[in-house]
């Protein structure tokens, strides 16, 4: 994942947030696509100290916070969160390979939710269990897929491994 | 620096600039909703804009694509009723002139588009293309085809937040469309969003109300005018005690089925107005006004 030019790099998490609430905000699809921006948090904390990574969390929970009336706050405390300990993951595990990457994804995204839930689950509809066992696993895995292939068409563009 | 190297020092610098950051995460989220609400309108008027424009131009077009056959089919009914309807109009602007009474005021509603949020946290919310600039303010009413769909919390020059009726923030004050039950109707929120239901709380205790009444706005509090449709009663939910009772509803309206609404864009689109005919429903007059009305000292009893 990390080779030695960094703008192509952050062109493409940039790009993400972007698509992100294009398809999100922009085109109305709503939880049928997935989570990009937890995504982009994630695959940049793994090349930011632990600080900027939370304030780059802070930065996207913030922009995602604004159109929320009912939890205002809540993607900002569990995107920060995810920034610090995505960066702080290096620590433990190093790896740039798909499967590596698709399962810090799927990790990552799940805490995610885990923590937001947490936060914010008394204003959300259904069941917890089922909002973090069944729906969050799967909005995990849909997210991971997504990184990985959003992973392997930059490496294609820049011509990384 | 591709990886952070850092020397132990500069590493515990950084877990602490990480812990402020993670201290004032915290303190966005509880930030009291008044000084919540400048913070979410800057973001969207900002960063999140053209995301917002985007979403409204493709509503708009997504107006122009309607099938013109039943354009022109709802256009013929209009005339044919306005033809008929004109000779009224004439009657009576010369009868207001006659009596000296102003003209009518202009209209108190205003067509809006539905944006949706789809991002977490926005559930039972949605944007609307006008705002405060078209006379949009907090609090104004948000009118669907089959009756209320919800109200408007936030208020930006050219756009507006508002919930529907399933957030749990929505209150309305109800009565049966015959008027013999009064209560307020708050959400019951279901296992997904379909199954989402309305109740109608505090209603008396010795009122029976079938399945299949109908539940209109009451007018009461001032929020929303009285005789908009709410929906239809499903069954009792609860009997508290011996003082009242609470009936399951089932709206008028599902929320993700509406594209376009009408917006109360006056003050006095609120509780005062009476708008039961719009839905061809007969409410009845308030009782509690008549007799607020009859208990209100008049000038000559006031000391």
């Amino acid at each position: 994942m990390t080779d030695g030019r960094s703008w192509p790099f952050w062109t493409f998490i940039a790009l993400l947030a972007i698509l992100h609430f294009l398809v999100h905000l922009g085109l109305g699809v709503g939880v049928a696509a997935p989570d990009l921006l937890t995504v982009a948090v994630l695959l940049g904390a793994r090349r930011l100290r632990g600080s900027a990574a939370a304030a780059l969390g802070f930065a996207f929970g913030l922009l995602r916070d604004s159109l929320s009336l009912s939890s205002f706050g809540a993607d900002v405390v569990s995107l920060t969160l995810v920034g610090y300990l995505g960066a702080r993951s290096r620590d433990f595990f190093v790896g740039d390979s798909l499967l590596f990457i698709g399962i810090y994804l799927f990790a990552g995204k799940w805490f995610h939710d885990v923590v937001y839930d947490l936060i914010a689950g008394s204003t959300m509809a259904g069941d917890m269990v089922v909002r973090l066992f069944v729906q969050a696993p799967l909005a995990s895995l849909y997210a991971a897929a997504a990184g990985v292939v959003a992973l392997v068409l930059y490496r294609i563009v820049v011509g990384a491994r | 620096m591709d990886y952070f190297e850092g020397t132990r020092r500069a590493r515990r610098r950084d877990a602490a600039l990480a812990a402020v950051l993670v201290i004032a995460a915290l303190f966005v989220f509880f930030l009291p909703g008044a000084y919540q609400a400048p913070v979410r309108q800057a973001v969207r008027g900002t960063a999140l804009r053209p995301f917002l424009a985007l979403q409204a131009e493709i509503a708009q077009r997504r107006v122009l694509a309607v099938d013109v056959a039943e354009l022109r089919a709802q256009r013929d009914s209009l005339a044919a009723v306005a033809a008929a309807q004109a000779a009224l109009a004439e009657e009576n602007e010369r009868l207001r002139a006659l009596l000296g009474l102003r003209a009518r005021a202009e209209p108190s509603f205003k067509a809006a588009q539905v944006l949706r949020l789809g991002v977490p946290g926005a559930e039972s919310s949605f944007m609307l293309d006008i705002g405060a600039a078209d006379g949009v303010r907090v609090g104004s009413p948000v009118l669907a085809a089959g009756g209320l769909l919800g109200m408007v919390v936030e208020v930006d020059e050219h756009m507006a937040q508002a919930i529907d009726w399933s957030h749990p923030d929505f209150r309305a004050s109800a009565m049966t469309l015959d008027g013999t039950a009064y209560g307020l109707l708050e959400p019951r929120r279901g296992a997904f969003r379909e199954a989402d239901l309305m109740a109608l709380t505090g209603a008396p205790f010795h009122s029976d109300i079938a399945s299949g009444t109908r539940v209109v706005t009451s007018g009461r509090g001032g929020m929303y005018p009285r005789g908009i449709p709410l929906g239809v009663v499903v069954g009792i939910e609860e009997a508290d005690t011996g003082w009242r009772k609470s009936y399951l509803v089932r709206p008028a309206v599902r929320p993700e089925a509406v594209l376009h609404v009408l917006v109360g864009v006056r003050k006095d689109s609120g509780g005062k107005g009476d708008l039961s005919q719009l839905w061809h429903v007969a409410a009845p007059p308030d009782t509690m006004d008549s007799a607020a009305d009859t208990a209100r000292p008049t000038s000559r009893e006031t000391p």
